[in-house]
């Protein structure tokens, strides 16, 4: 009996290589995305890697309130309404009714989400005393570097299904914080059946959310397995399963996207873009990173303490080329350290443009005829918003040898690269930030003011009063129009002093098979899965 | 023939005394902590006392190597440095995958190597025999990694015939059992396991008939200089004066004959592939040892590097003795030679 059907399996397997199709699984609807590298847990709380925001948060969660890119507005989320009282220090929130937990064979949820469970998940990194705060090692790095933990007052139910959060002072970016990715809503009864089970660590390795799709297995190295969460509150995810598979090579996905071992590779490889876009069997989808690169001047040291020699350095490096050969076009010139998606931004691009012969005007005037020896620190690592910080400092050099500026290079390791930044070795350094969510506010106090200076995070070293103030009054205030108003002048105020050279906002590209519906652009929350179906008629007419 | 086995198992067990000592040695030749790296625990850790005392750290060299040697026999060997799994449970799922790759592409050469060498030997300077050597020098020649590119991009990509990464769709959602995804696909409860066996073997496909080409095409290599030199011998002659017609000559006289030379490197020819298997599962994203071995060389993962040798190691030579055994049971004048010495 074996014989005769390892027989009938050895023929069919025969002439199903004979015939060369690829062999499919029936009635499945899954959606296979190869993921760049293994989650480093499944928590999004406590990480920081885009990789595994991408493969967790909104696959797995759902976050109070949402970002709408398009209309540049707040959504609701898990809670549909929201309050902020009149000194905007508190914040209520009410819940979503009837939002299922997701079942599985390692949880049965009795109840919907209520207020516990966002204090919760809120407690886990606010309260040190919380049983779960040091549960898997105890970072929250998101919470820490946007200070939300220092920010947040007390946080209370004040009724099942409604949250009031109040603040220490009135702060404006905080609505953006809760609407990213890194502020998810966890199962405060798991919590409490992992401390009965004794293994809270599992909260972080099998996780419980709200999300479209539910843990199954996560293999290192090889794939992470979700399926489709049914009772999902906004309906269920149009494709069962989605499998995220482990490929750190970018050629190797793009490879495999070919073959249709992928329906979806983020990250394609820079050079081969253009290529991709050309394939009839391929999309590419491309969205603006909300990150910029910049040079920044140590402006504590002579001669770029003077406002005019930075001025005529901005004005002597061909912005443009770079775009060109470093960034292989997959950038856009960057005319304010705000990126151009960010309803504050303001481009200011006489400040920046090049012309070389303005900058040796410049110079002259400054009282360097014959220019000087600078430095340029490369920052020695690959980063979303410079692929080549080293290429891009050899370009530069040429540049700069024109206004009669020689420059050296200067690269360490990045460990030792970060320490020696932060005490303030370097001449100039290109660098970078990539935000950790929509408000404008991320790229300006975390980067450029006399706080961000005494935190080691202003790469400038630049600290100005006129410019800390317009950025603190921006905070303060909730009022759009206000705030605009205060970012314009910043901006201004950056393009006059020029502590940092804006040099590009780069493009975030992800490749799908042409067979992939419903896919839309990755943002810097993730990429959203939920209406993602592959339409298996469209696969076998490409095949050829 | 039994002394001959029992000589073997004698050298068997002497090389993996041998080879567990230097196994042993190797925490102490790796630089670093020597507890961290013989169990991958880290100084800071809360149980690093309890693991030093329990690998009998604070006691002589002699008594380390005992426990370490029990820590083997109790599936202890540690946790990996990189993402502190244990190594065993790693080792359990990865290693069936890389012996079930290993043994279908022996499985393959040793189908197509020897055939492919006599028929080279019989047509020996004619065309048939230049184009196999010609097919056998090149396959000698090409890099394994190149090969496993260039068939990547002919078969998969241009032609989009088979997958390229990893044992079975995904989507299939086969359950881990034993790691080996035949078996596995054997174990699971599901509808359509013939479309999925047929999925696992379309991704088996090219990494097996890569891993199989050195081996195949030295033996084969072995086979057609064997034939001949055995053709050339006065008996095979002699065979065709009695009258014997060219299959009788071949399969009787010719082909036994060499096989003797032939048997006794299959072992060589597995060790190569064992080699190669490195590459071939970095290449195809095969989660067998030799990725994880490769990867653990990168970041320095001492504990997994220690388990992953001595597995491989065991497995060549548990292929090289049996080899020797067999070769020596398969033909008496070996056999003699042996017991003489």
């Amino acid at each position: 009996m074996h014989n005769l059907f390892k027989f009938m399996v050895g023929s069919i397997a025969l002439t199903g290589l004979m015939a060369c199709s690829p062999a499919l699984p029936p009635n499945i609807s899954g959606v296979l995305y190869c993921s760049e590298g293994n989650p480093e847990s499944f928590n999004p709380q406590m990480v920081t890697s885009g990789t595994t925001l991408d493969m967790t948060s909104l696959q797995l969660y759902d976050t109070l309130i949402e970002y709408n890119e398009q209309q540049h507005e707040f959504q609701p989320a898990l809670a549909t309404e929201w309050s902020v009282s009149d000194d905007g220090r508190v914040y209520s929130f009410t819940l979503r009714p009837n939002v299922q937990f997701h079942h599985t064979s390692y949880f049965s949820p009795t109840r919907t989400l209520n207020a516990q469970d966002v204090i919760f998940s809120f407690q886990r990194w606010l309260d040190p005393e919380h049983p779960y705060h040091f549960v898997s090692g105890g970072h929250y790095p998101f919470f820490r570097a946007t200070k939300l933990d220092q920010l947040i007052q007390r946080i209370s139910a004040p009724s099942p299904n409604t949250v009031r959060i109040e603040l220490r002072e009135p702060d404006s970016s905080f609505m953006s914080t809760l609407s990213s990715s890194f502020a998810v809503i966890l199962s405060a009864e798991y919590g409490e059946q992992l401390l009965v089970e004794q293994e809270p660590q599992r909260i972080d390795q099998q996780p419980i959310g709200t999300g479209p799709f539910k843990f199954r297995y996560f293999r290192q190295d090889v794939s992470v397995n979700y399926h489709r969460h049914n009772a999902y509150w906004r309906g269920p995810a149009a494709s069962e399963s989605v499998v995220f598979r482990i490929t750190p090579s970018d050629h190797k996905r793009m490879l495999m996207l070919l073959t249709g071992d992928c329906d979806i590779s983020p990250y394609p490889p820079a050079r081969d873009i253009a290529w991709l876009k050309a394939r009839e069997d391929v999309n590419v989808q491309q969205s603006m990173g909300p990150n910029t690169a910049f040079w920044a001047f140590n402006t504590e040291r002579a001669p770029f303490n003077e406002p005019l020699v930075r001025q005529a350095l901005s004005h002597a490096i061909n912005r443009e080329a770079l775009i060109r050969s470093v960034y292989f076009d997959h950038a856009v010139i960057a005319d304010s350290i705000l990126p151009d998606t960010s309803w504050a931004h303001v481009a200011v691009p006489e400040a920046y443009n090049y012309d070389p012969s303005k900058a040796r005007r410049l110079l002259a005037q400054a009282g360097y005829p014959n220019g000087f020896t600078m430095d340029i620190w490369a920052l020695p690592v690959q980063r979303s918003y410079n692929p080549s910080a080293k290429m891009m400092a050899e370009k530069m050099q040429a540049d700069l040898a024109d206004v009669g500026i020689r420059a050296n290079i200067i690269s360490y390791e990045w460990r030792s690269f970060r320490r020696r930044l932060a005490e303030g070795e370097h001449d100039s350094v290109l660098i970078g930030w990539a935000a950790d969510h929509s408000d404008p506010d991320n790229f300006f106090r975390p980067l450029l003011t006399c706080a961000a200076k005494r935190s080691d995070n202003n790469r400038a070293l630049w600290c100005h009063e006129g410019f800390d103030q317009l950025v603190t009054a921006a905070i303060r205030t909730t009022e759009i129009k206000e705030r605009q108003r205060l970012y314009l002048a910043a901006q201004q105020l950056l393009a006059e002093q020029v502590p940092v050279l804006p040099l590009a906002h780069s493009i975030r590209y992800q490749a799908s098979r042409a067979s992939v519906r419903d896919i839309l652009p990755p943002t810097y929350g993730g990429i959203w899965l939920h209406n993602v179906y592959i339409d298996r008629n469209e696969q076998t007419e490409v095949k050829p | 023939m039994i002394r001959i086995i029992l000589r073997q198992l004698t050298v068997l067990i002497l090389t993996l005394f041998l080879l567990s000592l230097l196994a042993f040695s190797l925490a102490y030749l790796f630089p670093g902590d020597v507890v961290t790296n013989a169990s991958g625990v880290l100084a800071t850790d809360v149980h690093y006392p309890a693991v030093a005392h329990a690998r009998a750290f604070d006691k002589n060299i002699l008594s380390q190597y005992l426990a370490y040697m029990s820590h083997l026999f109790s599936y202890d060997w540690g946790v990996s440095l990189q993402d502190g799994v244990s190594v065993w449970q790693e080792f359990k799922l990865r290693f069936p995958a890389t012996l079930e790759l290993s043994l279908l592409a022996m499985a393959l050469a040793l189908l197509l190597g020897p055939p492919l060498g006599i028929l080279a030997a019989i047509n020996h300077n004619k065309i048939i025999d230049q184009v196999i050597t010609l097919f056998s020098l090149s396959g000698y020649s090409i890099p394994v990694f190149w090969m496993a590119q260039l068939c990547i991009l002919i078969f998969a990509v241009a032609l989009g015939w088979v997958p390229i990464a990893g044992q079975v769709n995904p989507l299939f959602d086969i359950p881990l059992v034993s790691g080996s995804i035949l078996v596995d696909i054997w174990l699971s409860e599901q509808p359509y396991r013939g479309i999925a066996l047929l999925n696992a073997l379309q991704h088996m496909l090219l990494p097996v008939i890569v891993l199989a080409t050195v081996p195949l095409v030295l033996l084969m290599r072995l086979t057609r200089n064997a034939c001949i030199e055995v053709l050339r011998l006065n008996f095979v002659k002699g065979a065709y004066a009695r009258g014997l017609s060219t299959p009788e000559v071949l399969f009787k006289h010719v082909i036994p004959n060499a096989m003797q030379e032939v048997t006794l490197h299959i072992s060589t020819a597995f060790s190569l592939l064992i080699t190669n298997i490195l590459i071939i599962e970095l290449i195809f994203s095969w989660p067998g040892l030799g990725r994880w071995l490769v990867r653990s060389i990168y970041e320095r993962d001492y504990p997994v590097i220690q388990g992953a040798l001595l597995l491989l190691t065991s497995l060549i030579l548990l292929v090289n003795i049996t080899t020797t055994i067999i070769h020596a049971w398969r033909f008496p004048r070996v056999r003699r030679e042996l017991n003489a010495t």
